[in-house]
């Protein structure tokens, strides 16, 4: 490995991105638009949500209670209706997205502590409203029901403390809301900074495809230094993203940053060397851009997304998913995110992490040197 | 015309048989991630790993320890000694959560007016396992609760059960979360192919030189675009109708309005999408920068799909976007025709407005390419 070799690569692939502004533009600014869009599409907080009212009751009470649960931003009272056709009709022109029906004996019931007559009908296409407005009437019905028993328990000598005889205490560490957006933000950096790893694949494949791979290998380039050439490039620009990202997520998200900066940048450094290691795997092996393109989407776009724990538990996976999942450059990164983002979390506990992703890149730039070789031979 | 634009399209295939990964990972990888993402967002939340601090050790607090296990969200992890061990667990990352159990816990539950504490440890850091962590443990303590309170008071079981009030959900009765996510996916991964397909068509041809041999040929532009068109339409129809047998065969999406109906407006969804394509195609100078263009484009439609949040609860100005976003109509459209069972009576304004759209789209696109050809 010589560093003047390296240096060489390294100045015709900058040559190479700065040319053409446009490209060097998008590939500088995607992560972080990504991650913008993809934080709020994902952590819109629910509310407004349209729903109709059929009160076949038709009582002070009902009528109360139908006032009280549309009150507020949660839900809209859309329409009063008559019956459960036009409740259908606007569910099925998707004018509203759930519906409170209750039922005659309402007043009566709750009056002789017999219960409580009420239906939620929810537009099944789309249970994230749906399944918010269920929670927001069944957490009003509970409220009500609780004032207007609190009468009638007090004369039974029971106090309405006693109906929940379990003192439950919820502590919630680092994420004091439980709000998605939170811990969301610091995962979904693991999958945007994979970005440039699907450029490195294409710029390899570029190569390929104007044959200009074989005047680099006719020089006394090696192969090892012509990949890390590739990648030192893209591992700069990843490195503006990861000083831009934690600031604007501050700023627009409000997501804290309780670690130490020079460690996330540090390890931020080694998984972008893993994940474009990746990307030089799949450039080495595809010899046209489009096809390297649909190769990074399978292997490093779409798992980047889904296995590496940041939506969907890696606990929860079968033993074969968790397997793959620790292959992933990814999945080390998210927990070093997170950890650095929220807990504040310094190397004592990380260390595992960041061997884990050297070892994967070095691991990944092996196959790729030695696979070069034979593909160009 | 007809003869010189047949050549044209034998010429596309050609190049997309000796290319097989490309129309290969068009047909076959979105099923296949399709598979993948619907069968990871199917699955229920379990495992979670679980530290349990009892300082009680008495057969109630075992009892919650079992009746904890038996949620099946939880894999409990070894017995805690003592609080440093589960912060330091959770500061690691090795726990989603920890319950605590107070020394007097039996004492308490056993005495008629006694209140009980239970202490639970959330990370936050990871809030979606933490929030199914805490609907499991409320759903165990209500349940204990209950019993605790219905001996207390001396009452039957089941005086309480009146007072849950009854769910009915309409067009998706077992609240199969296959069937709301996957047309969405299906949707996405739609747009993705036949984006990416029409964006590199003349993007590939501009940077590998093609372009200019194929403009001094004696084709017009419109024959050249048509060319470039219809594998792509070809191809993308062909992915559909695999991933929409894949949904409705393997994850029971229901097809439950007219098929025929779905098929003509998925035809016309794809001729939209494309013409976005060839545009993003002729002003890219190289593949690369086609491919980024078409990511952003592709994940700001993403947010109009209703597939995490609905478009409703979105500020003002993007529910007005989102009326101009062919992949909202079309979201609606699927949805409705496969799970509401909804004709053209009621999805006619989403028809309607997908078409002046298309013919936005197309005619802005078709005069875009031909002058940038010409």
């Amino acid at each position: 490995m010589s560093w003047r070799h390296l240096r060489a690569i390294i100045r015709k692939e900058i040559n190479h991105i700065m040319r053409d502004r446009m490209t060097f533009t998008l590939v500088m600014f995607t992560p972080v638009a990504l991650l913008f869009l993809m934080a709020y599409a994902l952590t819109v907080d629910i509310k407004h949500v349209p729903v109709a009212v059929l009160d076949y009751d038709r009582s002070s009470t009902s009528r109360a209670f139908a006032q009280r649960t549309t009150e507020g931003e949660d839900l809209d009272l859309y329409a009063v209706v008559d019956c459960l056709d036009e409740v259908e009709n606007l569910l099925m022109h998707g004018e509203i997205k759930a519906a409170l029906v209750i039922n005659p004996a309402f007043e009566s019931d709750l009056q002789s502590l017999r219960g409580v007559s009420l239906q939620v009908v929810i537009d099944g296409t789309e249970p994230e409203s749906g399944g918010f407005a269920v929670e927001h009437i069944v957490g009003r019905a509970e409220e009500f029901v609780g004032e207007l028993l609190a009468d009638q328990m007090r004369a039974l000598d029971v106090s309405l403390e006693s109906l929940q005889p379990i003192d439950l205490r919820v502590r919630t560490l680092y994420n004091p809301g439980l709000k998605p957006r939170i811990d969301l933000v610091p995962g979904l950096i693991s999958m945007v900074l994979g970005m440039p790893a699907l450029s490195v694949a294409l710029t390899l494949a570029h190569e390929r495809e104007h044959g200009t791979l074989e005047q680099v290998m006719a020089t006394p380039v090696g192969r090892a230094e012509l990949l890390l050439g590739k990648m030192i490039p893209y591992i700069i620009v990843g490195l503006v993203n990861v000083i831009v990202i934690p600031i604007l997520a501050r700023l627009a998200f409000h997501i804290p940053f309780n670690g130490s900066f020079p460690l996330f940048f540090w390890l931020s450094a080694l998984f972008l060397f893993a994940i474009l290691s990746m990307g030089t795997i799949v450039g080495v092996f595809i010899h046209t851009q489009p096809a390297a393109l649909a190769l990074s989407f399978l292997v490093i776009f779409f798992p980047g997304f889904f296995l590496t724990g940041i939506f969907f538990p890696i606990a929860s996976m079968p033993e074969m998913m968790r397997m793959e999942a620790m292959f992933l450059p990814g999945t080390h990164y998210a927990v070093i995110t997170r950890g650095v983002f929220l807990p504040g979390v310094g190397l004592d506990v990380l260390w595992p992490y960041g061997v884990m992703l050297v070892g994967l890149g070095v691991a990944f730039t092996a196959v790729a040197a030695l696979f070069f070789r034979k593909k160009l031979g | 015309m007809f003869k010189r634009v047949w050549s044209l399209v034998i010429k596309e295939f050609i190049h997309l048989i000796k290319d097989w990964w490309m129309p290969a990972f068009m047909l076959f990888g979105g099923t296949l991630e399709l598979l993948l993402v619907g069968w990871a967002t199917s699955r229920p939340i379990t495992n979670l790993p679980l530290m349990v601090l009892d300082q009680d050790q008495s057969a109630a607090s075992r009892a919650v320890v079992v009746a904890l296990e038996n949620t099946g969200t939880f894999a409990l992890e070894a017995e805690a000694p003592d609080m440093p061990t589960i912060q330091d667990a959770m500061e690691r990352g090795e726990i989603n959560a920890a319950v605590v159990i107070p020394p007097d816990f039996d004492n308490e539950l056993a005495s008629p007016k006694g209140k009980p504490t239970l202490a639970i440890l959330l990370n936050g850091a990871e809030s979606i396992p933490a929030t199914a962590a805490l609907r499991a443990v409320q759903g165990v303590i209500s349940d204990m609760g209950e019993g605790i309170t219905l001996r207390r008071l001396g009452l039957s079981p089941g005086a309480f059960s009146g007072f849950d009030p009854s769910l009915r959900v309409w067009f998706n009765e077992t609240l199969s979360e296959a069937l709301y996510t996957t047309p969405a996916e299906l949707g996405l991964m739609l747009e993705f192919t036949v984006l990416l397909f029409a964006a590199l068509s003349f993007a590939r041809e501009r940077e590998l030189g093609t372009l200019e041999q194929l403009l001094v040929m004696p084709f017009s532009s419109l024959e050249i675009i048509i060319g470039k068109a219809i594998p792509a339409v070809l191809v993308g129809f062909c992915d559909f109708v695999i991933m929409l047998s894949m949904i409705h065969f393997a994850f029971h999406v229901p097809i439950r309005g007219s098929l025929a109906l779905l098929l003509v407006v998925a035809f016309g969804y794809l001729l939209v999408e494309l013409g976005k394509g060839m545009v993003i195609s002729v002003t890219s100078r190289t593949q690369h920068q086609a491919f980024m263009l078409v990511m952003m484009i592709g994940m700001v439609d993403f947010m109009f799909t209703g597939y995490a949040a609905p478009v409703e609860s979105m500020p003002e100005v993007i529910q007005l976007v989102a009326n101009v976003v062919p992949a909202y109509h079309w979201l609606t459209i699927l949805r409705g025709i496969l799970l509401k069972g909804a004709g053209l009576d009621v999805l006619w304004p989403n028809i309607l407005a997908l078409a002046a759209l298309g013919l936005v789209i197309g005619t802005f696109s078709l005069r875009y390419v031909r002058r940038a050809l010409d």
